[in-house]
């Protein structure tokens, strides 16, 4: 269980208190009171629904923020595959080395194995086969006759350097494939030093049998040996579906879950997290086959995207360029006190409601009839839209997290004027804490929007992140300007901020 | 080279020459058994027919565990070698490469692919896209290509040959007007704008 669970259910009683408190004081400011909201076109968007119920949301919270899963080391692991083979050997009454390969070619899935292996009779050999144990099914393996023709002759003709060699000499798969001694061991040095990606296939052109651990230990000594185990290793690791290296950079740790989720997982030795099911950086609320797709998307059109990454721009009114030193994207001109926003260098105030939608963009609504150029224009208009709000933040994320620092730098000061005690001010780290936390959500939820279809629920979704959005920038803002701010509205702002990220979590994470 | 590439390869031209095939062949470009070079004849009932085709083969140290380095010498319009460089895209000259091919292998599978192209595994985007959508300029330019670069026999389009006289009389090159006519599909207003402005 992690800290901030832990601490959750020691005080929910009382903290359930402060919420509800909260909502009863502002009813003007938060959704769960009334049924209907306008958005943008005057558009009803239900707000209140039993997804959107404190009970409701806890639950998936719960769901959301427990994850049981484990920091193993490359032992543990060994060990883990080891026992895992045995069980697949027995299961289809083939050796260890053999059943390894079915793994591999399996996910390590054991239970899937099993399920088909119950199906029909003919699913063992067609598994052998796909997994590269066998060439062709038994029942027509053509080469039988030739194998036994072959036993015959006293010398053969290896295939690869056209050498011809005592039978005694020659080797093969189970595809009966001979080459020489020499050429095996060369093709196998060679595809182990060249960093193997999959299993080592036989010489043969067209022949899918994979060769097992055994038979390419027959043929390496000393480093070439280690090296193929640790290449074996990490294939094993990589496709093993209930493991994932850490994400850490040279950190040797293996997270390990019995039931592989889209979760945040944590290393234990080096602290890096990742998503447990895809391996990126955490992205809830957008699922991993969004994000893989829109990575993807944002690494093709980089060069297109370059310009808007900037971090100077022109204040709206008096013109002076401003430098962005800051994660909040509440701007204020240090020449004209003009407020403005960094995203859209649209007027602050406008931003400060429920009508707020800097976040969302508007389709154009006549784009069906127009020519392809247009449509095309239009379509990169929008993917820069999200893309700029994308990259926006990840920029607040980068310079937010150097603000750590700042803020312990500002309480050390506080305290050398007498001005509380370290504990006093404990909450502007918390607050820095929590902020990161619900921006990195508010980030996540721009790819989300990108690919989301229209309707009703894009229009909520859209909705609740124009809200997360207001909310986090102005934490963000008081936290940046914490002197003038009194603990009482920064422990609000931060309840609010929280409410709004687990509101929007628990209604568009995919179930 | 390691000793394994050299009797290799020594044989595989032994058994070519033995082969008696006449639309493949493969000589040393000097002494030396890591630079070849190849020929292939164009499929009949393709655009390329009867084409002569250079190509440059270099071996590998360690051939034949990986496989020969091979492009096109002589220009040649297809969707999966590049118009420019001669680069092709094979699966059996990458991943699928195995030991236990060999050379002539290598020449016969590039032949097939003259006769049937894989435009949605393309290696030139332009001929991909050409092939697809417009097969009659498509089969047009290879067959012009063919007779210009490859020394193709018979009669040469005369819309092809009058468009490139006419952009070369504007002062292009021969190659890059033969190019960008092909790109355009052999609109000649087209291609004109499009090598004036780079
Ligand atoms: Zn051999
Ligand atoms: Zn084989
Ligand atoms: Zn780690
Ligand atoms: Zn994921
Ligand atoms: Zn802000
Ligand atoms: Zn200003
Ligand atoms: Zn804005």
């Amino acid at each position: 269980m992690s800290e901030e669970d832990s601490r959750s259910s020691e005080d929910e009683t009382s903290e359930d208190e402060d919420i509800n408190d909260y909502y009863n004081n502002n009813e003007d400011d938060f959704i769960d009171n009334s049924d209907v909201e306008r958005g943008q076109d005057g558009e009803e968007i239900m707000t209140s629904d039993y997804y959107s119920s404190n009970e409701y949301i806890r639950k998936r919270m719960q769901e959301l923020e427990y994850y049981d899963y484990q920091c193993l080391t490359g032992t543990e692991v060994e060990e883990k595959l080891a026992k895992d083979t045995e069980t697949t050997a027995e299961l289809l009454n083939i050796s260890p080395p053999l059943a390894q390969l079915v793994l591999l070619a399996n996910k390590w899935k054991i239970t899937a194995i099993n399920t088909r292996l119950k199906l029909s009779p003919v699913e063992r050999g067609k598994l052998l086969v796909e997994s590269g144990v066998i060439a062709v099914l038994p029942s027509h393996f053509k080469h039988r006759t030739e194998h036994k023709k072959l036993s015959l002759k006293s010398a053969v003709s290896c295939g690869v350097c056209f050498d011809v060699f005592p039978v005694s000499d020659v080797t093969s798969l189970s595809c009966k494939h001979m080459f020489c001694r020499q050429c095996w061991t060369q093709h196998i040095d060679f595809t182990v030093k060249e960093g193997m990606n999959a299993g080592i296939p036989c010489m043969e052109n067209d022949c899918s049998v994979l060769c097992p651990i055994d038979f390419v230990e027959q043929f390496l000594k000393g480093d070439s040996a280690r090296l193929y185990r640790d290449h074996l290793f990490r294939i094993s690791v990589t496709t093993h579906y209930r493991c994932r290296f850490c994400p850490g950079v040279d950190c040797p740790v293996v997270l390990f879950a019995e039931t592989p989720k889209p979760r945040r997982v944590t290393c234990k030795r080096c602290k890096m997290s990742c998503c447990f099911e895809c391996g990126n950086e955490y992205h809830v609320p957008t699922d991993c086959e969004t994000i893989k797709k829109w990575l993807v998307k944002c690494a093709d059109d980089s060069e297109t995207a370059n310009y808007i990454s900037a971090n100077t721009k022109d204040c709206p009114a008096c013109h002076i360029c401003i430098e962005k030193n800051g994660g909040c994207n509440h701007i204020q001109c240090s020449k004209c006190k003009h407020n403005f926003c960094w995203m859209c260098l649209g007027d602050w105030k406008a931003h400060g409601n429920s009508y707020y939608e800097c976040s969302k963009y508007k389709e154009n609504p006549t784009m069906t009839n127009s020519s392809q150029q247009t449509q095309a224009r239009e379509a990169l208009k929008k993917y820069l839209f999200y893309f700029h709000r994308w990259e926006n933040h990840s920029q607040s994320l980068r310079l937010e997290s150097n603000a750590r620092l700042k803020i312990q730098s500002q309480i050390e000061e506080k305290m050398n004027r007498s001005e509380g005690t370290w504990i006093d001010w404990q909450y502007l780290l918390r607050a820095g804490e929590l902020l990161a936390k619900c921006r990195n959500t508010l980030h996540y939820t721009y790819p989300l929007a990108y690919y989301a279809g229209g309707g009703s629920e894009k229009a909520l979704f859209e909705y609740q992140q124009a809200q997360l959005e207001v909310e986090i920038e102005g934490l963000a803002w008081k936290l940046e300007h914490a002197g003038e701010y009194q603990r009482g509205e920064v422990e609000n702002q931060m309840d609010v901020c929280e409410k709004r990220t687990q509101t929007l979590l628990a209604r568009f994470v995919a179930n | 080279m390691s000793s394994i590439a050299t009797t290799r390869i020594q044989r595989e031209l032994k058994d070519i020459k033995e082969s008696n095939n006449q639309s493949i062949k493969i000589e040393l470009k000097s002494d030396e058994f890591n630079n070849l070079r190849g020929e292939i004849v164009g499929p009949s009932g393709t655009p390329y027919q009867d084409g002569m085709y250079k190509l440059s083969i270099k071996i590998p140290e360690t051939y034949p565990f990986n496989p020969p380095i091979v492009s096109f010498d002589t220009r040649i319009w297809h969707p999966n070698i590049s118009s420019v460089t001669g680069a092709i895209c094979l699966d059996i000259l990458k991943d699928q490469w195995a030991a236990a091919l060999t050379l002539r292998t290598v020449l016969l599978s590039l032949q097939a692919l003259l006769s049937a192209a894989e435009p949605d595994d393309p290696q030139d985007a332009v001929v991909a896209k050409q092939y697809k959508d417009n097969q009659k300029a498509f089969v047009k330019t290879a067959r012009f290509w063919a007779q210009y670069y490859a020394n193709a026999p018979g009669p040469r389009d005369t819309d092809c040959v009058e468009k490139l006289r006419k952009a070369s009389e504007m002062g292009f090159y021969k190659d890059i007007s033969l190019q960008a006519l092909s790109t355009h599909s052999w609109d000649l207003e087209n291609a004109i704008q499009y090598l004036t402005s780079c």
